[in-house]
């Protein structure tokens, strides 16, 4: 490309961008202006834009997307806000959702109780104790029709929480669409479908890694053909820094299971540029300020460069590292919760200053019980402080060319690449995952912050210093105990009142196809439309797979 | 003496880890022996396992919500296994309004988040050991702070009539004492020999009055330890030469709301 062409110039290009994108997207404001009336310009660029400026930070909107995925980023539209929410009964949840809209939050995403994670109805003998504790319940398409009564699927975007049952948690949200009269293809939405880092972080795990990774590729391939606007997988390094591990592990080892799984579908016969655009990320804002908002901006770069260069993918979108975000859980102290607030506004700042495309912010009462109503208010006005009040999203990548910054970003694509290249030694992310390599960084990690906590090297305020002497915790949202019960008489009478054989033979065509390695989608999507529950079709699963039982 | 053996747990479907796993880390390098059982253990798993690795305690984890239901269960499995005699603690998100349920329900002992690791390593020990914190064995005398000696002695020897011990100058803390004998106990009257004298600071900021009380305790060194382990603030973190060649350490008030005691060996002497 040459350069010295103003028509070829990237700025040029990205130019053009903004002109296209502002035809669908216009900006929120005709103009921007600081209190004092300084215009503020939709980007700052250097004086000299050499070739390095070029190539490793560039455009927004241009690879390699170090400034931002989109051309006019939030000068047009904010980032979603999308509180994770979800406790005790489906009717319950749906309260708690609809009252989230009505408070003006532009999406919604699921909490799923354990059980339901784990691929057990609320009556299984597992089950016990856990029903509706940290998400909400669901047994069968009854459970979920409930959960979106009133909520018009072709109007939200749902993500959901959900990882080895993905594709039974799917089918119910095709089949809620289709009550509602919404075709597929018409659904938009995220389902994590993410089970490397389960094994690594989480635990929600069900099946061995192998034919988890085909379910994960059968979603893939069922989803390229019947929802296009779904993102099939979100890749999240979100419970890997919960876990405990540093800023560059999280990057490092999220990029290299996202590469698990390109791989793998690469290898189940699918293109890449058909479903790579599909793929979306979920990271954690913790509480360093630049070096979070350094990492959003390294880990774009380093996706695009790994999609184009490594996998050669053409399409653009293939190139561009969507993600959303959620504030650091374990940074919450439950010794003055109030003081969570503060420490979720700056993490969602720097969520913000690196580019996220979705956000939840937590709540100030999480390490201590589920969020109350109140709480959740405030949580998600924390967001809408900082995009309304704030003014920083009225320039695109205010921090770029900050010499920290710049030089953060460059350190933090370093030093995960190097972490990526020690996992492609042991073959790739599944096998490093099987030999414990990523859980053992993240525990030394974990072990070794905890040290410095208890020597008050590192302060965390209000627990190791500031401290107070007394405290009491009002109003702390409990779960129903009664609700297990109740829940388990629905799910019984689910089963009393529909058609066994059409169950009993939906979950054999299942049994079929899961043995014959066939896609399951399709029959997943039979099995729970005649109300199979997500125990029953679990248990198909399990008994051809077989089950992981940790290392 | 052989070490303690720890068998920590995850009940129920939780998958949170971080906090089992530092745990075993932080008590392995308290020189316990620790089992950790993995994820998805129920209540009968644990007390199986627990009398199969012949431990001294169990520890639990749960960060569902769940610990209600689930703890109360591995203590219920622990019985009908014969084992109620394993101690039961907890730990995870455990809001402290189900700590007095979970007690009654047969659970030791429940650190919540922000525990530091060191504390439930101490107690763990003490728990095993029967290590239990012996009481200090009398008052060793009441300290009162004064301007001046000679201006004050003819109250407590005159109108009290208490015999006068010893007077002394202890240079570590740039006073001079006298001791006066009641019961099994003495008075002790501070006068400050400098300005630089914590009983001057006292005198400055509260004038005459009593200033700590000291407390006959043995083994100091063992017992400064164990209050530290506790996270007890010291003033002195190693004894010091007191008078009538004892040693003597002060704790710090806030750690006794408000109280300043000091503790204090005597010497063989004596």
């Amino acid at each position: 490309m040459n350069r010295s062409s103003s028509d070829h110039h990237p700025k040029n290009k990205w130019e053009e961008d903004v002109k296209k994108t502002s035809q669908r997207f216009p900006e929120r404001k005709e103009t921007f202006h600081t209190s004092s009336d300084i215009p503020i310009d939709r980007l700052y660029t250097p004086d000299n834009m050499d070739e390095d400026y070029i190539e490793e930070i560039g455009f927004p909107g241009q690879y390699p997307y170090t400034r931002g995925i989109q051309p006019t980023m939030y000068r047009s539209r904010y980032w979603t806000m999308r509180q994770y929410a979800g406790f005790g009964s489906a009717e319950e949840t749906n309260r708690r959702f609809r009252y989230l809209l009505k408070q003006g939050q532009t999406g919604l995403s699921v909490a799923f109780d354990l059980p339901t994670q784990i691929g057990y109805d609320s009556d299984d003998p597992m089950a016990d104790g856990e029903v509706g504790k940290v998400g909400v319940a669901i047994d069968s398409l009854k459970d979920m029709e409930q959960l979106f009564d009133q909520i018009p699927l072709d109007q939200v975007s749902t993500s959901m929480t959900i990882n080895a049952p993905a594709s039974i948690l799917l089918a119910m949200y095709i089949a809620v669409g289709e009550k509602q009269g919404v075709a597929p293809e018409k659904l938009t939405g995220t389902i994590q479908n993410d089970i490397l880092k389960e094994y690594i972080a989480r635990g929600t795990y069900i099946y061995p890694p192998k034919p988890s990774m085909r379910l994960i590729t059968d979603i893939f391939g069922y989803c390229q053909e019947n929802l296009p606007k779904f993102n099939t997988i979100s890749i999240s390094g979100y419970h890997i820094r919960e876990a405990g591990s540093t800023a560059v592990q999280e990057v490092a080892f999220t990029i290299a299971n996202g590469m698990a799984y390109v791989d793998a579908a690469i290898e189940a016969g699918l293109e890449v540029d058909q479903f790579a655009p599909r793929l979306a990320f979920f990271f954690n804002a913790h509480n360093e300020f630049f070096e979070e908002a350094a990492k959003f901006r390294a880990a774009r770069r380093m996706w695009a460069k790994i999609m184009k260069e490594h996998y050669g993918a053409e399409n653009p979108k293939s190139w561009k590292l969507r993600f959303h975000t959620q504030t650091g859980g374990s940074t919450l102290t439950a010794q003055q919760p109030d003081n969570n607030i503060v420490r979720v506004t700056l993490q969602a700042l720097s969520a913000v200053m690196g580019g996220t495309q979705s956000l939840h912010t937590n709540s100030r009462d999480e390490a201590l019980a589920l969020p109350t109503e109140d709480s959740a208010r405030i949580a998600l006005r924390t967001q809408q402080i900082i995009a309304n009040e704030s003014g920083v999203a009225d320039t695109i990548d205010p921090l770029a060319g900050s010499y920290y910054v710049e030089s953060l970003t460059d350190q933090i694509e370093k030093e995960a690449n190097a972490y990526i290249d020690r996992i492609k030694e042991f073959g790739g992310a599944v096998q490093a995952v099987e030999e414990g390599y990523m859980q053992r960084e993240i525990h030394k990690a974990a072990y070794e912050a905890q040290k410095r906590i208890e020597s008050k090297e590192d302060i965390v305020v209000g627990m190791n210093e500031f401290k107070l002497e007394e405290e009491i915790h009002a109003d702390l949202l409990r779960v129903d105990e009664a609700l297990e019960q109740a829940q388990i008489e629905k799910t019984q009478q689910v089963r009393n009142t529909r058609d066994q054989q059409a169950v009993d033979q939906c979950l054999s065509e299942l049994r079929e196809a899961a043995r014959k390695s066939d896609n399951v989608m399709p029959h997943i999507v039979s099995a729970v439309k005649v109300y199979a529950t997500v125990g029953e079709i679990a248990n198909v699963l399990r008994e051809e797979f077989g089950e992981y039982t940790g290392m | 003496m052989k070490p303690i053996r720890v068998l920590i747990a995850k009940p129920g479907l939780d998958g949170h880890d971080r906090g089992a796993l530092i745990i075993a880390q932080a008590l392995r390098d308290h020189g316990m022996e620790v089992i950790y059982t993995g994820l998805r253990q129920s209540a009968i798993q644990i007390a199986r396992a627990a009398i199969q690795e012949d431990v001294d305690v169990i520890g639990l984890s749960s960060l569902s919500g769940a610990h209600k239901s689930l703890f109360p269960k591995v203590v219920e499995a622990l019985k009908e296994q014969g084992a109620s005699d394993i101690p039961v603690i907890g730990g995870g998100v455990i809001p402290a309004e189900d700590i007095p349920f979970l007690e009654e329900k047969g659970v030791d002992k429940i650190f919540t988040s922000g525990s530091p690791t060191d504390a439930i390593a101490v107690y763990i020990k003490q728990l095993i050991h029967k290590e239990t914190i012996e009481a200090p064995s009398k008052i060793a005398h009441i300290g009162i702070a004064v301007e001046s000696i000679d201006a004050t002695l003819p109250f407590y020897q005159h109108t009290l009539g208490l015999e006068l011990q010893a007077v002394e100058k202890v240079e570590s803390e740039q006073v001079r004492v006298a001791f006066l004998k009641i019961g099994g106990t003495m008075f002790e009257l501070l006068e400050p020999l400098s300005e630089d004298s914590p009983i001057q600071s006292f005198l400055m900021k509260k004038g005459e009055g009593v200033h700590h009380i000291a407390l006959e305790v043995d083994d100091i060194h063992k017992r400064l330890n164990q209050y530290r382990d506790q996270g007890i603030r010291l003033i002195h973190e190693q004894p010091k030469t007191g008078a009538h060649n004892s040693q003597i350490a002060f704790l710090h008030p806030k750690a006794a709301n408000g109280v300043l005691f000091e503790l204090c060996q005597h010497g063989e002497e004596e």
